[in-house]
């Protein structure tokens, strides 16, 4: 069974050193071997996912500089040795990252390496759904974030705040799908209201129509009759709550700093947002992959460093951990259109004042490859494990539904 | 009955079956029933774009026999589209976008051939092309293909998007080549356009692609077969071998029963309800493959249908962003497209020529969550604020079925008439007591609220607002976010 395999690689886990003098002695522990939950963390820490769609080629973000393979296998689309920002004498990162380049060098950036699961998918869209699902073997309703949601606020507990989760974008994905949690999506402040003009009456009845809104016949009606009240109720709130806060930092103008602009307004007003899913994409570079993927690289590094000045501002930079995903890397060797194709294993970073930054796990080997791609060295449900338990305070084991070492990033 | 094997791993609508019991012996059997005015409204919802409430009375007069035949076998001439968006222009990628989506969703408001239009719409979310990759021009082009082959044979569609500008440079076929196969069109060929996950092999796959070497565009963006990067070798597809080009691959795929499962449970969740049984799956399957794959008579016989028809299936599906937006321009009677929609409709989660990937939209849940049906209500609000002069001498958006005045003169100046004449004309009926109550306190409030600080009885000063927000408030009502 696949267990086995991953359980064997999670342990291989190793700190490779170099540059992250905070971090030290990132050796996973073995299976279980967390503290109880809940004992060290605190609740106010929140979480900020970013999804970087179309499957990163993580080759081209943090770069083996040093290994010949790498510049052979991509005349046309490596990262040169005068590029590269270097992070120690075998990788570094993408030109582009200087904005992450400049928190990593603070100590708040971990580079996860190598991440994947064993059997990989190539397809966009099963790939997508088995990260947000965190299920690789058998699909699952309900996203990685939304069974911990479900788990939180078990019992018919209730979030202190509709906002607690938060999706930032025109749809919810599937990460935060959840069974008894709704879960906002919020394409942009000023549009999410009810919007009658002048005629409040008008608003005031379709409040009335909402809120005795009955289920029937379809199990379709009483999900749009609970998310109809949500909205209506919800805009007015969020416009409140989210003025309080300012942002103290210059964010670009490009749609991913902008919704992180957002997120920081409900992480720090009393919308109190502990899970905020934010989006970025698209990395699908099938053919000139470096204009588009350096392009949206600047926007990821520059856009975390706005935000991180800004949580600093406000004294919330500690209690804010970013992580960041992708569905898949892409192959070693480019294409013919100077571009990649689907790939496996890839890195994905995880920012902030609390993290212990530095190089988790071993960079995949470029010659020691599964038919042309990457093997991967640390499953991913590890590192959902490891933010789960340690940042978010729940036992990992009943949300992913298995017991995953976690790795020292916090 | 056979095994049906229908990959179901990634589908959202499973969940949202609605509840009661299938009669499978009869299901696809033609309806005998009543076909009234909410059978009509429910056939044009599903089978078009909705319509006002004398396109529902004119389509209620022609029985059911007759009402499918005029959406499958329009006869009368199409309204007259205008060769617009010049396809020079188009190449102009910042302002075009907007010309290009503007183009088709007039289409959608004006024809005549609704349930053609609705195909078209269909083929467009299952062979998701994005303009992002392609530029407005080809994306042009391949709904015009999709509106050409709208209930045509499947074979034929299929093989005609393989040669489309626009899916060979969507899929990045346009670089498949002997020397260097990419698998991309290959790949979504089997996953998404016809099979589905877990009815092929990672071989099927690579050996797919080297059928459908060759194809690519020219300069000008036209497609173009270059005999010297096709691979004429054997290929082995699914089980089967030969010397396959293209359209050898594609007869291979659709001889598949899972391919005609598959296609079938399609059609069954865009025209009947979620998460068909496997029994309805299996029976329309069998109809489509004896059909020899002709969509129009799969699409045919499940309008047709006991099943269609039956309560089960009556707004039993969440209406798509466009569908809604379609639905009461044409309820109003718009002859224009306001020009902000495209943008309007990304915010409600479908913009046109721009699906989130190749796999489509989602639809059925994944159209419902806060910040879209605001977006759906603000749209409607502003619309039917559009459709009353302005104070400041702004003009009226045209829409000759707003007509306050009409209402009045139908229904007096009385409240529970006006909003049982809303509720009927918008949503058949389909509401609860408590919700024509809260229309008539709407329209007739004299009792001071928090937000009504002098309240007026209806009358001469305030009825053409009054009947303007009573018709908004009711199209906003949750039951018609459902087709």
């Amino acid at each position: 069974m696949k267990r086995t395999t991953f359980v064997s690689s999670a342990l291989s886990v190793a700190f490779l050193g170099g540059t992250g003098s905070s971090a030290l002695a990132q050796v996973a522990g073995g299976t279980s071997t967390l503290p109880a939950f809940g004992s060290s963390v605190d609740p106010g820490n929140v979480l900020v996912v970013v999804q970087m769609g179309g499957g990163n080629d993580g080759l081209n973000t943090v770069v083996p500089w040093s290994d010949d393979a790498y510049h052979r296998v991509r005349p046309a689309i490596h990262v040169t040795e005068t590029q590269v920002l270097k992070l120690n004498d075998r990788i570094g990162f993408n030109p582009a990252l200087k904005g992450l380049n400049e928190l990593y060098k603070e100590g708040r950036v971990a580079v996860v390496q190598g991440v994947g699961y064993p059997s990989p998918n190539r397809s966009h869209f099963e790939a997508t759904q088995i990260w947000e699902t965190a299920s690789p073997d058998r699909p699952q309703q309900y996203g990685w974030l939304g069974r911990y949601l479900d788990k939180r606020f078990a019992g018919g507990a209730k979030p202190a705040s509709m906002f607690e989760a938060v999706s930032l974008g025109d749809t919810l994905p599937a990460a935060l799908v959840a069974s008894h949690v709704e879960v906002p999506a919020i394409g942009a402040l000023n549009a999410f209201a009810y919007n009658t003009g002048r005629d409040l009456a008008s608003k005031q009845s379709a409040g009335v129509l909402y809120d005795g809104a009955k289920a029937g016949q379809s199990p379709y009606l009483a999900m749009i009759a609970q998310t109809a009240r949500d909205a209506y109720h919800g805009g007015d709130v969020l416009r409140k709550q989210t003025a309080e806060f300012t942002n103290k930092a210059t964010y670009a103008s490009n749609g991913f700093a902008q919704q992180l602009a957002l997120a920081a307004k409900l992480i720090g007003s009393s919308a109190g947002s502990k899970i905020v899913f934010v989006s970025i994409g698209s990395f699908d570079t099938h053919a000139g992959q470096r204009a588009q993927q350096d392009r949206l690289l600047g926007y990821l590094g520059d856009g975390l460093l706005s935000f991180y000045q800004d949580l600093a501002a406000h004294g919330l930079d500690k209690k804010v951990l970013t992580m960041t995903f992708s569905e898949f890397g892409r192959r070693v060797a480019q294409n013919a259109s100077n571009g990649t194709d689907h790939g496996t294993a890839m890195p994905l970073f995880v920012v902030g004042g609390g993290v212990k930054g530095g190089i988790y796990g071993e960079h995949p080997s470029l010659t020691d490859l599964d038919r042309g791609d990457l093997k991967f060295s640390t499953d991913f449900r590890a590192v959902y494990a490891t933010v789960i338990e340690r940042w978010l305070g729940r036992n990992a084991g009943e949300v992913l539904g298995g017991a995953y070492p976690a790795l020292a990033f916090v | 009955m056979p095994d049906v094997k229908i990959d179901t791993s990634t589908d959202p609508q499973v969940g949202f079956r609605p509840p009661g019991t299938l009669v499978a012996a009869t299901a696809l059997q033609p309806y005998s029933g009543r076909f009234g005015q909410r059978h009509a409204a429910h056939l044009l919802r599903r089978a078009g774009f909705g319509g006002s409430e004398a396109d529902v009375a004119r389509v209620a007069a022609l029985g059911m026999s007759g009402a499918v035949d005029s959406l499958l076998h329009p006869t009368a001439p199409d309204a007259d589209f205008p060769p617009y968006p010049d396809v020079a222009v188009l190449y102009d990628p910042k302002k075009n976008r907007q010309a290009a989506q503007l183009w088709w969703l007039d289409r959608m408001l004006r024809t005549n051939r609704p349930l053609v239009e609705k195909m078209t719409l269909f083929w467009h979310g299952h062979f998701a092309t994005s303009v992002q990759k392609t530029q407005p021009a080809p994306m042009v082009g391949q709904i015009n293909l999709f509106r050409q082959f709208a209930l045509a044979r499947f074979p034929a569609l299929l093989s005609a998007v393989t040669r489309d500008p626009a899916m060979l440079i969507w899929l990045d076929n346009r670089a498949n080549a002997k020397a260097h196969p990419n698998e991309n069109y290959a790949r979504e060929v089997m996953e998404l356009f016809a099979l589905g996950l877990g009815n092929y092999t990672e071989d099927d796959v690579k050996e797919a692609a080297r059928a459908f070497t060759g194809w690519t565009i020219d300069k000008d963006r036209q497609a173009a077969f270059v005999p010297a990067r096709h691979d004429d070798g054997i290929k082995t597809v699914l089980g089967t071998s030969g010397r396959f080009d293209a359209d050898d691959v594609v007869a291979v795929i659709v001889s598949q029963p899972v391919h005609q499962r598959f296609l079938a449970r399609k059609l069954l969740e865009f025209f009947v309800y979620s998460d068909p049984e496997p029994e309805l799956v299996e029976a329309l399957a069998q109809v489509y493959a004896v059909s020899g794959f002709d969509v129009a008579r799969t699409v045919g016989t499940i309008l047709r249908s006991n099943v269609f028809y039956s309560q089960r299936a009556y707004r039993a599906i969440p209406n798509s962003p466009i569908e809604l937006a379609i639905g009461t321009l044409r309820y109003i009677g718009a002859q224009t497209v306001p020009a902000n929609l495209p943008y309007q409709l990304a915010r409600m989660g479908q913009e046109p020529l721009n699906p989130p990937s190749v796999k489509g939209w989602d639809g059925g849940p994944a159209w419902i969550n806060t910040s879209t049906l605001l977006a759906r209500f603000n749209f409607v609000n502003g619309l039917i604020a559009q459709t009353a002069p302005g104070k400041d001498g702004r003009p009226a958006v045209p829409a000759p079925n707003v007509a306050p005045d009409d209402m009045v003169r139908r229904a007096g100046m009385n409240a529970a008439k006006i909003a049982e004449t809303i509720v009927a004309g918008v949503v058949q009926n389909d509401v609860t007591s408590d919700v024509r109550a809260t229309l008539v306190a709407y329209l007739d409030s004299q009792t001071p609220s928090a937000t009504v600080q002098n309240p007026l009885p209806l009358g001469p000063e305030n009825y053409q607002d009054k009947i303007r927000g009573a018709l908004a408030l009711t199209l906003n009502l949750p039951v018609n976010q459902l087709d």
